[in-house]
């Protein structure tokens, strides 16, 4: 009796201990920010990233964003050139592969994700002032170790779940759902082979799966401040 | 109008008498060159080459830019190299010296730019006539001097070749007086042209099945000579002399995606494509006339990189898994894998070259069941996708990367 008295007494404290250790949503963004180099983030006014996209086939990739929310993915698919962009009034996007290579505007849910995710900073950095709301939902366990789940409520009330991992804060996985023919499909895209450049950690290999099919960005170059004219992201007429 | 089974422009009409003549008494095998060398298998007779790299790779001699969208090979003569590339949706041949210098460009005809837009085929060029398709169907015999155009047909017009997924990629085969185009049709599936004039000598119904974007294998028997290509679910077996379709070999995976050129060895033909179908082999009877299955392995796929037979062993990169693989040619069982990516892959001089899609160069040392990386380069020079097969002539290896043409030196410093 003694001896049961004395395990749960060890294994109440440990809890308790564990509990004490866990962060506050708060904390875990402080960290998330420090691991991030948020500071050393908003000296930077361009981000050029180049690579390759590998689905079934192995085509060059580029990204540009500009600061405050521009954006642009020059991708092939078919060995076609194929654009998503974001011009910080209008979001547009040319599908080559359809036959129609003439650029389109994104309406609806298609054009708030694609201004969203434009956000240079990512949704995460100022999220209250953006006007998103964050909830600490757990622990989740990766290939890559424990994470922080967050929910995110994005101020168009679309929900996005983030992963930060437990040990060096930095987003490990991203959870996004979209509405496709009719039917919400769940995106899942991993961050992973983060490196330095300049100082800030940016991931190498995005892994994105969704409806049984996967695609790999794999960056090969990051090039910070280099001047990009806002003429880049505009639809062109 | 365009008549049916009639050349287009005729202007080898006004050549003197004599030239014909003479032209159709030539002998029976005409140095050839065309799509992954003399025999088409990618195994280039070189030596004296160099059997690794720096670092960086081997030295770059020059780049040509400015052929245009393309996944097609150059033929290199001895002072021309001819290579086709498409801009706005019409596909030219460029001849280019030795040196990488610009000669000419003549337009072919209209190219596929529907999806993995640019030039498909690798032209055929024998003594001074060149050979080429384009991805929408032109058949073209041109003057390689000058690029004039001697006979054309249009295969859809005049063949009723039905459109297919990603346009006619054929490096056209020739044989003697005679070349041969697979439009693809029920009725008009293979067609055999006196390669002088564009006249029709011989039409094969084969199965009736679309064209599988293969270039074909001519293997040479005492009895006869046969024409071994794909259309979209079989392998075929075709008398060169008159057509007649000697054998079939079924595909039973899903995909109609053929363009790897089968290899005949001792007797056994040896393919290899993707879509479910895998590897197989087939002994050929003696005189040709029939195929018996000797082992099929669907493990092992391959959709257009080729592969390369050495020995007992076949080197080739695998579709799916993106690995490559070796296979035993006696039981098709694999004997080993790696992780190169996909890609396609020549030999030359006791080396696998494998190019793969992510632009990487590696020079491999092939031994039996397994092989070994020896170097490996990046090349970065080009555009687009790294899809064109390499080759290899007097010691210079030459990448064909979208809009450009580059030449490494891989000859053997002594």
């Amino acid at each position: 009796m003694k001896k049961s008295i004395g395990v749960t007494g060890i294994l109440f404290f440990l809890t308790s201990f564990c509990l004490a250790q866990e962060l506050t949503l708060d904390e875990i963004m402080q960290r998330y920010y420090v691991a991030n180099n948020m500071e050393k983030l908003q000296e930077v006014n361009t981000i050029i990233m180049t690579g390759l996209r590998v689905q079934q086939d192995i085509m060059p990739l580029k990204i540009v964003r500009k600061r405050p929310d521009l954006y642009l993915l020059d991708f092939y698919v078919a060995d076609l050139n194929a654009f998503q962009a974001y011009d910080g009034e209008t979001a547009w996007v040319t599908s080559p592969w359809t036959g129609n290579a003439a650029p389109q505007v994104l309406q609806g849910s298609r054009e708030r994700d694609m201004k969203y995710q434009s956000d240079f900073d990512g949704m995460l950095y100022r999220w209250k002032e953006k006007g998103h709301l964050l909830k600490l939902e757990g622990i989740d366990t990766l290939d890559t170790g424990e994470a922080y789940k967050i929910r995110l409520i994005r101020a168009d009330s679309a929900i996005q779940y983030y992963f930060i991992d437990r040990k060096d804060f930095l987003l490990k996985k991203q959870l996004t759902y979209r509405t496709f023919r009719g039917e919400e499909i769940a995106i899942e895209t991993y961050f992973r082979n983060y490196r330095d450049v300049d100082g800030i950690p940016f991931a190498f290999l995005l892994e994105t799966s969704y409806a049984g099919r996967s695609v790999s960005n794999e960056i090969e170059t990051i090039e910070l401040n280099v001047p990009v004219e806002d003429d880049l992201f505009r639809m062109p007429q | 109008m365009k008549h049916l089974f009639s050349p287009r422009p005729s202007s080898f009409l006004l050549l003197p008498i004599t030239l014909v003549l003479l032209a159709a008494t030539l002998p029976a095998q005409d140095v050839v060159l065309q799509w992954r060398g003399a025999d088409r298998t990618g195994y280039y007779h070189e030596s004296g080459l160099l059997q690794s790299w720096p670092a960086e790779g081997p030295g770059l001699l020059w780049a040509f830019d400015g052929l245009g969208n393309g996944y097609s090979s150059p033929v290199i003569t001895s002072d021309r190299i001819f290579i086709t590339g498409e801009t706005d949706t019409v596909t030219y041949l460029f001849a280019l010296d030795r040196s990488g210098k610009y000669l000419w460009k003549v337009p072919v005809g209209k190219e596929w730019t529907i999806n993995y837009p640019g030039a498909r085929s690798t032209p055929t060029v024998v003594d001074d006539l060149l050979y080429v398709s384009t991805g929408l169907g032109t058949i073209a015999c041109l003057e390689a001097k000058t690029g004039t155009k001697k006979w054309s047909y249009e295969m859809q017009q005049d063949f009723h070749a039905p459109r297919n997924t990603f346009g006619f990629s054929e490096g056209l085969l020739v044989d003697g007086n005679l070349v041969f185009c697979t439009p693809g049709s029920p009725d008009t599936n293979l067609v055999a042209l006196d390669r002088f004039t564009g006249k029709i000598e011989w039409i094969s119904k084969g199965l009736g099945e679309h064209a599988a974007y293969c270039s074909p294998l001519l293997i040479r028997l005492p009895e006869r000579n046969i024409l071994v290509t794909f259309t979209a679910h079989a392998l075929l077996g075709i008398d060169a002399t008159d057509g007649t379709l000697l054998w079939s070999h079924k595909q039973d995976g899903e995909g109609d995606v053929h363009v790897n050129t089968p290899w005949f060895e001792d007797g056994y033909i040896y393919y290899i494509t993707g879509d479910g179908n895998g590897s197989v082999k087939l002994k050929l009877s003696a005189d040709g006339s029939g195929i018996t299955e000797v082992w099929r392995n669907k493990a092992c796929d391959n959709t257009m990189g080729a592969f390369i037979k050495l020995g007992d062993y076949i080197y080739t990169a695998s579709y799916e898994k993106r690995l490559w693989y070796i296979q035993d040619a006696t039981s098709g069982q694999l004997t080993d894998s790696i992780k190169f990516d996909k890609g396609n892959t020549i030999f030359a001089d006791g080396r696998l070259y494998l190019y793969n899609e992510r632009g990487l160069l590696g020079l491999f040392k092939p031994e039996g069941p397994k092989m070994e990386l020896v170097s490996s380069f990046k090349v970065t020079w080009g555009t687009k996708a790294h899809y064109a097969h390499p080759v290899i002539c007097d010691g210079i290896l030459y990448i064909r990367h979208g809009n450009s043409l580059l030449a490494y030196n891989i000859k053997e410093v002594r």
